[in-house]
């Protein structure tokens, strides 16, 4: 079962239809102000936890440090800030459950393309923080466009369609205050995890299976995959899609034209069950 | 073995609006910051921004970045 379910769903059926995660108490009890945050350009370049210690580890294969900082990240990250997948089906879900919702610029594709703002309103932030970044534009760069739910599920539907997976992200777990729409090489979530091993982003319940009677060859389904999941065997004619490496978003389902993809419950299949 | 990126972030002064390193890295390698944290409703002058290498492990040493540099800002080695 998903650990996250486990202590926050009380009840619901996901961790994240329970309506209390995303209820953050608005104001809190300022800390004491700390030392102000040394320049460090690779924490800026969208990458905060990992530095080139953690490549340099992996350049030397030095599996003991690996460990030990992977280690270190993860219970950070997983305390604070970091992410899970969801499919189409239940970020719909979600948008019925939240107020508000808004449009916000993609901290990621700023760090990694400098996009500039007016072209990079592809997160969604919800819950009170929003009004935080309403207010203070200039600290939370791009400012922010309130949705209201019907604009929010024609939203993420046309993200997903160009190819965006979503994804939730916690800001002071289990509080969750972001819809992502991600893909890579540009997300730094996925980045980290694909390309770090540190679960930054966790798989979602979901797993996407092929009928190999309905797939027809077309090949659609092949530019949807951010995870390295899927790939097409030209053996068969057939998408192939490996199920210990996907994340379960569904963007290779909604695409394919003969349905032959279907999204399986995690839980249905006993060696995947852990698999996150 | 990796690859060292030196950025001179004296020469390069405003990396937000060149971005042309950015763009051009086949494998998105380097990354644009501040020179600051943040900081609480203060918005961030130009010229704090920077470009400096990030994931490492993807550069292939192409020197495209190194190129493209208007102000030759970018020392790449290996």
């Amino acid at each position: 079962m998903c650990v996250w379910c486990e202590r926050y769903a009380e009840g619901y059926e996901r961790w994240y239809f329970n309506p209390a995660n995303y209820a953050r108490k608005l104001y809190k009890i300022r800390r004491d102000e700390g030392p102000e945050i040394q320049p460090n350009p690779v924490v800026a370049g969208g990458m905060a936890l990992i530095d080139r210690n953690y490549v340099e580890a992996l350049d030397r294969k030095d599996h003991e440090a690996i460990a030990k900082l992977r280690h270190d990240v993860e219970q950070l990250a997983w305390k604070v800030h970091f992410g899970q997948v969801v499919t189409l089906e239940d970020t719909l879900k979600v948008i019925d459950i939240i107020y508000p919702i808004a449009l916000m610029t993609c901290a990621c594709r700023r760090s990694m393309l400098g996009l500039p703002d007016e072209e990079n309103f592809t997160c969604m932030g919800m819950g009170p923080g929003m009004y935080k970044w309403e207010r203070w534009p200039e600290t939370y760069r791009g400012g922010i466009q309130f949705l209201t739910p019907d604009e929010a599920r024609d939203a993420v539907t046309k993200m997903n369609k160009r190819g965006l997976v979503q994804t939730l992200f916690t800001f002071g777990t289990p509080y969750i205050g972001g819809i992502c729409n991600c893909d890579y090489p540009d997300c730094s979530a996925i980045r980290t995890t694909i390309d770090y091993g540190i679960q930054f982003l966790w798989k979602g319940h979901h797993i996407a299976r092929v009928d190999n009677e309905l797939c027809n060859g077309c090949a659609s389904c092949i530019h949807r995959c951010q995870f390295k999941a899927l790939s097409f065997s030209a053996t068969q004619n057939k998408a192939y899609i490996d199920p210990f490496q996907c994340f379960g978003c569904g963007l290779c389902a909604t695409e394919c034209p003969q349905d032959a993809i279907t999204m399986v419950e995690r839980t249905s299949m006993p060696a995947l069950a852990n698999v996150w | 073995m990796l690859p060292t990126i030196t950025v001179d972030y004296e020469k390069c002064n405003d990396p937000l609006s060149c971005r042309k390193c950015l763009l051009v890295c086949p494998t998105h390698v380097l990354g644009l910051g501040t020179r600051v944290g943040p900081r609480k409703f203060k918005e961030i002058d130009p010229d704090q921004f920077i470009v400096d290498g990030v994931r490492f492990e993807k550069c292939t040493v192409c020197m495209d970045c190194v190129s493209i540099c208007p102000k030759s800002a970018i020392q790449v080695s290996f």
